[in-house]
């Protein structure tokens, strides 16, 4: 609308320009034939004198007779001329001419004075502007509250739409308009929205649902499993075989978890928000993977940092933070934790750079074929910074001279707390 | 001991109640909600095994009818659903435990026998086995009346084997008990491997010579 508007008020200035200088040169044009008509006229008067009075010698610089010799042309210039009762140089259109009257050459000079008719030619430019300026800036007003009242509607529903959120539970609702254009696109935009709407609803309970069903059959498969190995006579490479379909099993269970986790978040089914401190969760979590692995994980706390949110789901982004950079961690190295500011690091060491890092926090990102991984566990991550407005980043720093061997894949969430 | 098994699936009833009954407890099943709940009007039990999406209602109704009852008999609900709400549901109903699918039938039997030992259901603080005597309210380990000195995952372990003796324990099983969700952490089975170490040593040392290695990576607990 505001381009609209400027289109208008360029338009605007473009014509009353172009108006302006055609009505000048045009006015101009006319008053310049209307002094040379009466020049004409005039030299005819004073030619029509002088048949009468021979001697006369007109009304100098005006109208002036003089008896000449050479007869000549009329001639149309125009000359400055010092008026003594003005006190002034004064610009004339002068017409001079000669006639025989009564067998002697008279030379006619007639002058008017240029000077007035420009001035009366800019007082009509002048008032002509104001007039249009004036009309542009009446109808330019007109204009901007007549549109703001047609595409108020437009603009209320663009807020609705902006502020419309798939996940809400009641449907997109818009301003009538009377304008068809704009009834037509509402109506367009609330069917889109509403499939939408429905399509993604139907898709996380998919999800939900399928990861619920899945548990039973899974829990036959591994209840039978148990009952083989246990009951029948069975070799060295089939126990092998099972136990290897038990850990699918498992892997099968831990990823219907971590779906179902992450339609939890979607649902906002995490409510019990308290003030915890990420400092005691990192600690504990911690303590928990010392128990399972012999990689040194160290903790640098530099500050504490607290911060309302569920106590399960601040377990579970530590956990799966952690978790992460033990599953890539190289070579038994140094797994390095900092809580600054408002942030907490997670450094492991690895080789170069993910091929997609933008894309390392997407569900089902693997970058390593590693069997074990869900590849759900940094989207859990996402989800709950998602959620609760943290900021979650990750970067590689390439080996220095210092540090020789491997680089570090760097993990940070900011709790973009105010501090 | 009597158990009631009220599990639709009959695949998993059935699994189920082999495994519990190789310990000599008998063991009824109950296909639906109608079944069971005739089931537990007419029997006493010492323990059901519910499942809280029988095919004809639901095991939560179950649940409620029976704790009316005032009947000494304790609950452990297995569901597919593993969202908190619906496990304090079931717990706040008076369950005694709650397991999700899938599960282990080692940690389930685990988780029976927990519930059973908790007293009111008969069972005792004492576990026994040959000369090796767990007291469970202490966490302690006796062999020969005399006490073992065990870390708080090597007295887990111990107590899982006991209870699931005699049965193949594959690694994952145990991982899955000793860690639960963390386990799938652990990349190799080199920790419980560590763990197992250290417990068959301190139980050979006073000569309880129990823990046996089964298809060459899996553990049977078991006198010769």
């Amino acid at each position: 609308m505001r381009k609209a508007s400027k289109t208008f008020l360029i338009t605007s200035v473009i014509i009353m320009t172009l108006s302006g200088i055609g009505l000048y040169f045009y006015l101009k044009q006319l008053l310049q034939n209307e002094i040379e008509e009466e020049l004409f006229s005039n030299k005819d008067r004073v030619e029509h004198l002088l048949e009468q009075n021979p001697n006369l010698l007109g009304v100098p610089p005006i109208m002036m007779a003089e008896k000449t010799e050479k007869p000549h042309k009329n001639i149309l210039v125009d000359t400055l001329i010092y008026d003594p009762l003005q006190d002034e140089i004064e610009l004339f259109r002068q017409l001079s001419g000669t006639k025989n009257i009564n067998g002697q050459e008279y030379k006619v000079t007639v002058r008017s004075m240029v000077i007035e008719s420009e001035d009366i030619l800019s007082t009509i430019v002048f008032m002509f502007l104001m007039v249009i300026f004036l009309a542009f800036i009446f109808l330019f007003y007109l204009n901007k509250s007549r549109n703001k009242k047609l595409w108020k509607p437009f603009f209320s529903n663009l807020e609705r739409l902006k502020k419309f959120s798939l996940k809400a539970d009641s449907p997109l609702t818009f301003e009538d308009s009377e304008i068809l254009e704009f009834y037509e696109l509402n109506k367009e935009i609330k069917i889109l929205t509403s499939k939408i709407q429905t399509d993604y609803r139907n898709l996380k309970q998919f999800t939900e649902d399928v990861s619920h069903e899945m548990q039973t059959p899974l829990a036959i498969m591994q209840a039978k499993i148990d009952t083989v190995i246990n009951d029948a006579e069975i070799n060295e490479v089939q126990f092998h075989q099972f136990s290897s379909l038990q850990s699918d099993i498992s892997r099968l269970k831990q990823l219907n978890k971590k779906l179902i986790l992450l339609a939890k978040i979607e649902n906002d089914q995490f409510t019990a928000n308290e003030t915890i401190s990420i400092n005691n969760i990192v600690e504990e979590t911690i303590e928990n993977f010392k128990e399972l692995t012999s990689i040194d994980i160290q903790l640098k706390e530099q500050n504490t940092i607290n911060i309302i949110m569920d106590p399960s789901l601040a377990t579970v982004l530590c956990n799966n933070l952690l978790s992460n950079a033990v599953r890539h961690n190289l070579n038994n190295d140094r797994i390095l934790i900092t809580i600054y500011d408002t942030k907490l690091q997670v450094i492991n060491s690895g080789n170069e750079t993910l091929d997609r890092p933008d894309q390392v926090f997407e569900r089902f990102y693997k970058e390593s074929r590693r069997k074990d991984s869900t590849g759900l566990g940094l989207s859990i991550v996402k989800k709950i910074c998602d959620y609760y407005g943290f900021l979650p980043s990750y970067r590689f720093r390439a080996s220095t001279e210092l540090q020789e061997g491997q680089g570090k894949h760097i993990f940070q969430i900011d709790f973009n707390l105010k501090m | 001991m009597k158990y009631l098994i009220a599990e639709d699936e009959k695949d998993l009833q059935i699994s189920i109640a082999k495994y519990l009954s190789s310990d000599a407890n008998i063991c009824e099943t109950a296909s639906d909600y109608l079944e069971a709940s005739e089931k537990l009007e007419l029997y006493e039990y010492d323990l059901v095994i519910l499942d809280i999406n029988l095919v004809t209602g639901s095991g939560l109704v179950l649940l409620k009818k029976l704790k009316k009852q005032h009947k000494k008999c304790g609950v452990i609900i297995i569901s597919a659903n593993s969202s908190l709400d619906n496990k304090l549901e079931g717990l706040d109903l008076g369950a005694d435990d709650y397991i999700t699918k899938p599960f282990h039938l080692a940690e389930l039997n685990s988780r029976i026998k927990a519930v059973l030992r908790r007293g009111q259901f008969g069972g005792n603080d004492t576990i026994t086995f040959k000369e090796i005597r767990l007291d469970t309210l202490a966490r302690s380990a006796y062999v020969n009346d005399k006490p073992i000195t065990l870390t708080r995952k090597e007295y887990d372990l111990l107590l899982f084997f006991i209870i699931n003796q005699g049965r193949v324990l594959s690694k994952a099983i145990i991982a899955e008990h000793l860690w639960g969700d963390d386990s799938d952490l652990l990349d190799n089975f080199d920790f419980i491997y560590v763990h197992i170490n250290n417990l068959r040593k301190k139980l050979t040392k006073e000569g309880a010579k129990y823990i046996q290695t089964a298809y060459g990576s899996g553990y049977k607990f078991i006198a010769d």
